[in-house]
């Protein structure tokens, strides 16, 4: 769970033994969490569960088992609700025949907003297309598509704020915008919870971070904390070699490395506590030994996907 | 009238799709035109405007299939298009929200099947060539068919929006519910009619001018089975509506 600061606040949102299952597939599997106020990266890999249980928080989808909060209330069929919270799917679909302004002033009126026309300016400002806002949505690229979401999800200034990969399409100098925008409502004193399957994003952006693995809820709390949590913990490693046997006498020496077993294939698995340091030092060995490196890969498959964020950093 | 239906209305009213559901309704004033300035006065014409005009292509026909069109767009273009989250997570009922797309279609659909209606039952009536129609007392007989017409085009689209949110597939199941169940079935059974939305119009028309449309007598519901039909389809659908989308997972 993401603590607040302070260690007193009320969390906005609480999740008690959330499941949400398809059929027969388990998409988020007995997850509890809170969020406070600030902002809160829910990280994970692409099928990780991360836009389903946002769905569900949103009230968009029925919790299969558990349930889920906002605010104090029932998430579910609960109208009222929504004006006090912006949720941004994931989904690109807009109404493309709508201008940019036209979205947003919809998104608006249909808040019952009565200050419409500064509320719209200021949405479509803080976006930043008041050059574009008169064009169809059908016009615009993926990342003005992104942002006049955004707009239309800000619109009627909301205290809790569910973003599901924002940042995609977004160019560098957007996404620069975007935390600069984000931070700001965070210092605010709105919750604003943002999915992303790519680390460096919820790096910047986050205070604190929610990482799901396959459907659970693999770590929470601060994102340093938790990241050099993940590093402690041992991995195996396959790796090939064009000569394994140079490539495990070099490797056993490096402080990294737990130790090193060879396999029916005669490929090195290497168990490591340390795998940033790991990866660093894999290839330099190679390259100093004049050892031919042909394939390195995690083989613990249920964190894999932890061990390719840490990889792909 | 709220933002929602004025949109919608806007969404359901683009102009390949009016100018398809102009092309249906203009079907029956022309068949009527062509039939009044070409056929003698007889009982057999009457009778024939009546089975063949009035219940087979415009109640049976041209009602449920602009109903169709439009009041399965109403959530079918919503859910296909993956933009129906925008509209549930706004601080509006779910029953505001079925309201808004069901009035919409009707308002879309609705003048322009009662229009071609009138308009071909006073060609009928009182046309440039021979009389055709014995409708005596134009102005009630008119005015039943526009009734009729209205609480029909009501019923079929509370129903069809409906479709649109449980399938995606709406318009085609639906329409073979129209020629199946409401075109072949109810026709057959007499114990259909009062399941079907074309033997309630039937029954409304020949309520309000059972004078004008005794050729009906012997296959309609009674009066007041008509209205109730009417009554109990339109809100029994509006409520499974707002149900499903009280109940569905949204995407």
């Amino acid at each position: 769970m993401t603590g607040p600061a302070t260690g007193t606040a009320t969390p906005t949102i609480e999740v008690d033994r959330l499941s949400k299952w398809f059929g027969n597939v388990v998409a988020v599997n007995d997850v509890s969490l809170q969020v406070y106020p600030g902002i809160t990266g829910l990280l994970g890999a692409n099928g990780a569960g991360k836009t389903t249980l946002l769905r569900v928080i949103a009230g968009l989808a029925k919790p299969s088992e558990g349930s889920a909060r906002m605010l104090g209330e029932a998430v579910r069929v609960n109208p009222n609700l929504y004006r006090r919270v912006g949720v941004m799917s994931e989904q690109e679909a807009v109404y493309e025949k709508l201008t940019g302004r036209e979205l947003v002033e919809f998104a608006g009126r249909l808040h019952g907003l009565e200050r419409l026309a500064p509320a719209v300016d200021r949405a479509i400002e803080i976006v930043g297309l008041v050059d574009v806002q008169d064009r169809a949505i059908g016009t615009y690229s993926r990342g003005m598509r992104q942002r006049i979401r955004l707009g239309a999800t800000l619109v009627h200034d909301p205290e809790v704020i569910l973003l599901d990969e924002p940042l995609n399409g977004t160019d560098p100098r957007q996404r620069i915008e975007f935390q600069e925008v984000m931070h700001r409502l965070a210092a605010e004193g709105r919750t604003i919870l943002i999915s992303s399957h790519i680390l460096e994003e919820v790096e910047t952006l986050a205070d604190s971070i929610l990482l799901m693995v396959s459907g659970k809820l693999a770590a929470s709390g601060d994102f340093h904390a938790i990241r050099a949590k993940l590093d402690e913990r041992p991995y195996k490693v396959r790796v090939v070699a064009g000569d394994p046997r140079s490539m495990a006498a070099a490797l056993i020496e490096l402080e990294a490395v737990e130790s090193v077993a060879v396999d029916r294939e005669g490929a090195l698995v290497v168990l490591s506590k340390n795998v940033d340091a790991l990866q660093r030092s894999i290839p330099r060995l190679a390259r100093d030994r004049a050892i031919r490196l042909l394939r390195v890969e995690p083989l613990d498959e249920s964190l894999e996907s932890v061990f390719g964020y840490l990889v792909d950093t | 009238m709220g933002p929602l239906f004025t949109f919608s209305l806007r969404q359901l009213a683009s102009r390949g799709r009016l100018l398809l559901l102009l092309i249906l309704v203009s079907l029956p004033v022309g068949l009527a035109i062509l039939v009044s300035a070409t056929i003698g006065e007889d009982e057999t014409s009457n009778r024939e405007f009546i089975n063949t005009l009035l219940d087979g292509l415009l109640i049976g026909t041209i009602m449920p299939i602009v109903s169709m069109v439009l009041a399965t767009a109403a959530f079918g273009n919503e859910v296909e298009d993956r933009t129906l989250s925008f509209l549930v997570l706004k601080p509006i009922s779910r029953l505001r929200i079925v309201s808004a797309k069901l009035l919409a279609a009707i308002a879309v659909g609705c003048p322009l099947v009662i229009v071609s209606g009138l308009t071909a039952t006073l060609v009928g009536g009182s046309g440039p060539g021979a009389r055709i129609v014995e409708l005596d007392g134009t102005f009630q007989a008119t005015l039943a068919v526009g009734v009729a017409l209205f609480a029909g085009f009501v019923a079929y689209c509370a129903l069809f929006t409906w479709a649109g949110l449980v399938s995606t597939r709406a318009l085609p199941y639906a329409l073979v519910y129209v020629v199946i169940w409401e075109g072949l079935i109810s026709s057959i059974l007499d114990g259909v009619r009062y399941l079907s939305v074309r033997g309630y119009t039937l029954a409304i028309m020949h309520g309000l001018d059972d004078k004008s449309f005794a050729e009906l007598s012997d296959r309609v519901i009674e009066f007041p089975a008509g209205i109730l039909g009417v009554v109990i389809v339109t809100a029994g659908f509006l409520w499974l509506a707002v149900r499903r989308l009280d109940r569905m997972d949204v995407t």
